[in-house]
């Protein structure tokens, strides 16, 4: 049944259908913006097979920092908006709220384009201090500001969003409650549901994200204002590291809420917070804000404690993944009454590309390995396994499951196929080029190889024809899933 | 095989065995039947022993192998390295200022007896870069970010003699990819005076 | 949390007391090197061979640094016993920083040297006295030649000007840790800050100080530093890290306790 119910007290129903028509609204940006943003992916993989020789490298590095800029905003705020369109079963988030972050977004992502394409910023997408002060010519400081507005838009806004769903969640349940720690001690769940759990775990953490952003941007701002003053570059770089680290981490737990409320409706029994449930989140959530340490492994200033806990919080980390979200979700599946369906089966590779990149994120997380690991394409790699077979299968599952379920259009078996087959053989080639590059020393974000690194180019070369396939799948997806949605829209 | 290129397979292994594991997931639901709920707990509890054994494991053998330098250690050799956009300065005499900087850029690459510990003393004088050392077949042998306002102290020590190529593994602008310096280990010869004159090469 | 500012100020302030103190009874006086108002930079004189010249410490028999440097590192100073500005209370931070850290007489010796051609055995004597630190086995007070002093002074950096006017030297404080015949580590600073004597200490004992802050850059809220436990003291900057967590935490708390949901 279409989300919000009108009529149990919650939701009247002109309310429902502004909810409903909002995330039909957020899903199509967020289909907008994934496949411009693939579309840019394409070109910086072209790029590195030197298939445009005489363009710039400026071109390669502005279109970096939006591709990554843009994907982490785009997943996030999808991640947020199904997670938001799903409390709607149990709670109240504000319908402006949600809408000024829309607005946000858009403005904001607008902002980071304009800084990108015209002013050719090009920082990558974590900005590392104080490169975006050095632009070597390259990028003149009004794209400096327009980059630095846009984040701190972004960031206003998505906090405000993050607040207003955990007001929304507190709303229904009392911290104890949603956290499990009732079913820790013992008692029953209550009918707490354990997706309540996972948003509660990822949105508090993505508030922390958030103010390190903030935080971040702050001392960018005195740095830049006031002359005579300079940031540590330490310190800089664990705020960064801690921001971006939690928030692609959180938008990776956002879509694994979605898979625990969805995916049961698919096999036809409960996933029910249990015991093991509640306590696997509550590590999660204590060591999240944590695991940014394994991205300043190479920085040897940093204090030994802080590396040797890198190390063990990020393999812990791995611990309730698998054993409670993995394992639960196989044994959801396990000789269930299946109904597959596109978006089932999304969810389900989903979670199969989130093992597969936990496994190459573990070993990129053992120092020992990481001073062979650290920043060569490997690290592309695991993220976009995390991504692009984890966390976007999920939300373009989402996004299919809502498109069929607000129009009741049936879809096509032939289509599914075709997207799913193309999705993994595109997705897991594409891939591959990037470990087997990482582990032949190509080092990532490099606009062309050094004639000692060609075998850069080789991989490239072999991706380009994989990512066709990504191309074509997401297409015929576009097809089948964002007709549905206008539809549903314009209804 | 390069412990990298051995990650790798060990990598492409696991992926293959969670994939084989989900798809046989998927094909049981052609035929649906109850699962015995405490046959499936007990399953997790093995599951979660043995992860959780495995990952200690791993840890204990691999916390002992960090790349940061060992106190007791004294290294023979000491190199400066300064990175700044769009070279690296490598010598074996401080770098105090971009004139050193630039001399260290123009002049002759310095040359490292085959088997002596080195420490690179690793620093930057603009934005982050990352100092990477290649091995003359192209193999990523170690490296340690290059930090303003920060001397980052990395110890290698090299078997094989060639050419060694640096390239910057940190974003530092547009010519990042460009960003590189090099430097030569030569054969220790067994005569003592000519390991004592490279030795004495430092400093004075 | 700032390294390099107090430094560079306490320098510059050194240099105002030796011009501004009581005047001594002067005779005509040489001065040597470039005088500046930084100190000498560290990275320009690291790792280089100390000229090997002869000291006559005040007790025993004249000895080179080379000897000296066989039974221990050294850490080598500058004074002059005259000195109505900064050299003792030089002296008296250095000895609460050595005494803070440990390792003194054992892992390391401090030698202080006279620049002064003036200063005769007597006075070096004297002045160890009244530091209380003539009997330790750690410090070494010696005088040497002037030329030898000029090579020394040359080979770390170290200048002192003569100044007519107030009857005194100009010069800086500075603390130059020597092994094996090479210069590991050098400090400047009027007082000496028990936390960077630390940094110096434990690179003599071959202990591996995996960073330091490189000099010449003002910043604020810097996340660690070495203190003298050895240990890593937190900074501003750590503090800073600490909040987003803390901010989280507490807007979730504060979120949750003001609705008190109404549990189902
Ligand atoms: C088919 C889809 C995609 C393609 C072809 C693609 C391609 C690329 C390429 C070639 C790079 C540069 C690698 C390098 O460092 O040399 C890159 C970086 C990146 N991509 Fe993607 N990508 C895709 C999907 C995604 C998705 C779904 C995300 C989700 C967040 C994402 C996020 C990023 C990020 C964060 C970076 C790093 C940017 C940086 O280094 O600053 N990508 N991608
Ligand atoms: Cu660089």
């Amino acid at each position: 049944m279409p989300l919000p119910v009108a009529g149990d007290g919650l939701w009247q129903e002109g309310e429902a259908r502004a909810f409903r028509r909002l995330t039909l609204a957020w899903m199509g940006t967020m289909m907008f913006l994934f496949s411009t943003m693939l579309l840019l992916g394409y070109f910086m993989r072209l790029f590195q097979a030197n298939a445009f020789r005489t363009m710039r490298p400026e071109w390669f590095y502005a279109v970096l920092t939006l591709h990554g800029l843009g994907m982490v905003a785009t997943w996030f705020v999808g991640g947020m908006a199904a997670t938001g369109y799903l409390l709607t079963r149990y709670s109240r988030p504000s319908i402006w709220i949600s809408r000024l972050a829309l607005a946000g977004t858009l403005v904001g992502a607008g902002l980071l384009a304009a800084a990108t394409l015209f002013g050719l910023f090009g920082t990558g997408w974590y900005f590392l201090y104080p490169l975006p002060f050095y632009s070597s010519g390259v990028w003149p400081p009004w794209a400096t500001g327009c980059f630095f507005g846009a984040l701190a838009l972004l960031f206003s806004v998505w906090t405000i969003w993050v607040l207003d769903l955990l007001r929304a969640i507190a709303s229904r349940f009392p911290l104890r409650q949603a956290l499990g720690w009732h079913v820790l001690s013992g008692r029953p769940s209550l009918g707490v549901p354990s997706f309540v759990l996972v948003a509660t775990v990822s949105l508090i953490a993505g508030a922390a994200g958030l103010a390190a952003g903030m935080v971040l941007l702050g001392l960018w701002a005195v740095e830049w204002l006031r002359s005579g003053y300079s940031n540590d570059a330490l310190l800089m770089k664990n705020l960064t590291f801690f921001f971006g680290h939690i928030i692609t981490n959180i938008t990776m737990y956002l879509g694994v809420g979605v898979v625990y409320e969805l995916l049961p409706g698919y096999a036809g029994r409960p996933w029910k917070l249990s015991k093991a449930l509640a306590w696997a989140w509550n590590t999660v959530l204590l060591l999240v804000v944590l695991a940014y340490a394994h991205h300043l492994y190479m920085d040897f200033a940093q204090p030994r404690v802080l590396q040797d806990t890198g190390q063990i919080v990020s393999y812990f980390l791995s611990v309730p993944a698998a054993v409670v979200s993995i394992f639960g979700g196989l044994a959801l599946v396990y000789a269930a009454p299946m109904r597959w369906t596109l978006a089932s089966w999304l969810f389900f590779l989903g979670l199969m590309g989130w093992a597969i990149g936990g496994v190459g994120a573990v070993i990129d997380s053992t120092v020992a390995l990481n001073s062979r690991f650290h920043n060569t394409l490997w690290v592309p790699a695991h993220f976009h396994t995390y991504y692009l077979m984890g966390v976007v299968l999920m939300l373009l599952g989402f996004a299919h499951h809502l498109a069929v379920d607000l129009t009741g259009e049936p879809e096509r078996p032939a289509m599914r196929h075709a997207i799913l087959a193309l999705l993994a053989i595109g997705g897991y080639g594409f891939l591959l080029a990037f470990y087997w590059a990482g582990a032949h020393s190509v080092p990532r974000r490099f606009a062309a190889y050094p004639r000692e690194l060609s075998q850069g180019v080789a991989a490239a070369r072999v991706a380009v024809v994989f990512i066709a396939l990504i191309v074509i799948a997401v297409a015929l997806y576009l097809w089948e899933t964002a007709r549905r949605c206008w539809r549903a829209f314009s209804a | 095989m390069t412990p990298q290129v051995q990650a790798f397979w060990i990598f492409v292994a696991m992926a293959c065995l969670v994939a084989g594991f989900f798809l046989w997931v998927a094909r049981s639901t052609r035929q649906a039947h109850e699962v015995n709920q405490d046959a499936a707990r007990r399953l997790r509890r093995n599951f979660f022993y043995s992860l959780t054994g495995l990952l200690v494991i791993v840890l204990a053998l691999t916390l002992r192998h960090m790349p940061y330098p060992v106190p007791t250690e004294r290294p023979e050799r000491i190199i400066f390295v300064v990175g700044k956009q769009f070279a690296f300065g490598i010598s074996s005499r401080p770098i105090a200022d971009d004139a050193d900087w630039e001399a260290a850029t123009y002049s002759a690459p310095v040359q490292i007896p085959t088997g002596a510990m080195v420490e690179f003393r690793v620093s930057s004088f603009d934005v982050n870069h990352g100092f990477a050392v290649y091995s003359p077949s192209g193999e990523l042998l170690g490296q340690v970010q290059a930090m303003p306002g920060y001397v980052n102290r990395l110890r290698m020590r090299f078997r094989r003699p060639g050419i060694y190529h640096v390239f910057c593994l940190e974003f530092c602008g547009m010519d990042h990819y460009r960003m590189r310096g090099l430097f030569f280990v030569v054969p220790r010869t067994n005569t003592q005076s000519h390991t004592r004159s490279l030795l004495a090469g430092t400093g004075e | 949390m700032t390294t390099a500012r107090p430094m560079l100020g306490s320098v510059v302030a050194l240099a105002m007391a030796c011009l501004l103190a009581a005047a001594c009874p002067a005779s005509a006086q040489d001065s040597l090197g470039q005088p500046a108002n930084t100190p000498p930079d560290e990275t320009s004189f690291i790792f280089r061979r100390v000229p090997d010249i002869t000291i006559t410490p005040i007790e025993g028999s004249p000895v080179t640094l080379s000897a000296l440097g066989r039974s221990s590192p050294l850490v080598i100073t500058f004074i002059y016993t005259r000195c109505g500005g900064v050299c003792s209370p030089f002296l008296e931070s250095l000895a609460a920083a050595a005494r803070q850290t440990g390792g003194l007489g054992s892992a390391y010796r401090i030698l202080v040297l006279s620049f002064d051609s003036r200063d005769t055995l007597a006075d070096l004597r004297a002045a160890a006295r009244a530091h209380g630190l003539a009997a330790d086995q750690g410090w070494i007070f010696g005088a040497a030649s002037s030329p030898d002093i000029a090579r020394l002074a040359r080979a770390t950096g170290f200048w002192f000007a003569w100044h007519w006017s107030s009857g005194q030297y100009d010069h800086p404080s500075l603390l130059i840790a020597v092994d094996q015949g090479r210069i590991v580590r050098m400090l400047a600073g009027a007082t000496i800050p028990p936390s960077r004597f630390r940094e110096i200490t434990d690179e003599l004992r071959g202990k591996f100080v995996p960073s330091y802050p490189a000099q010449n850059r003002r910043v604020a809220f810097r996340c660690f530093r070495y203190t003298p436990g050895g240990g890593i003291q937190i900074g501003w900057g750590f503090l800073v890290l600490l909040a987003p967590g803390a901010l989280a935490i507490s807007s979730a708390l504060w979120i949750f306790a003001r609705s008190r949901g109404s549990a189902s």
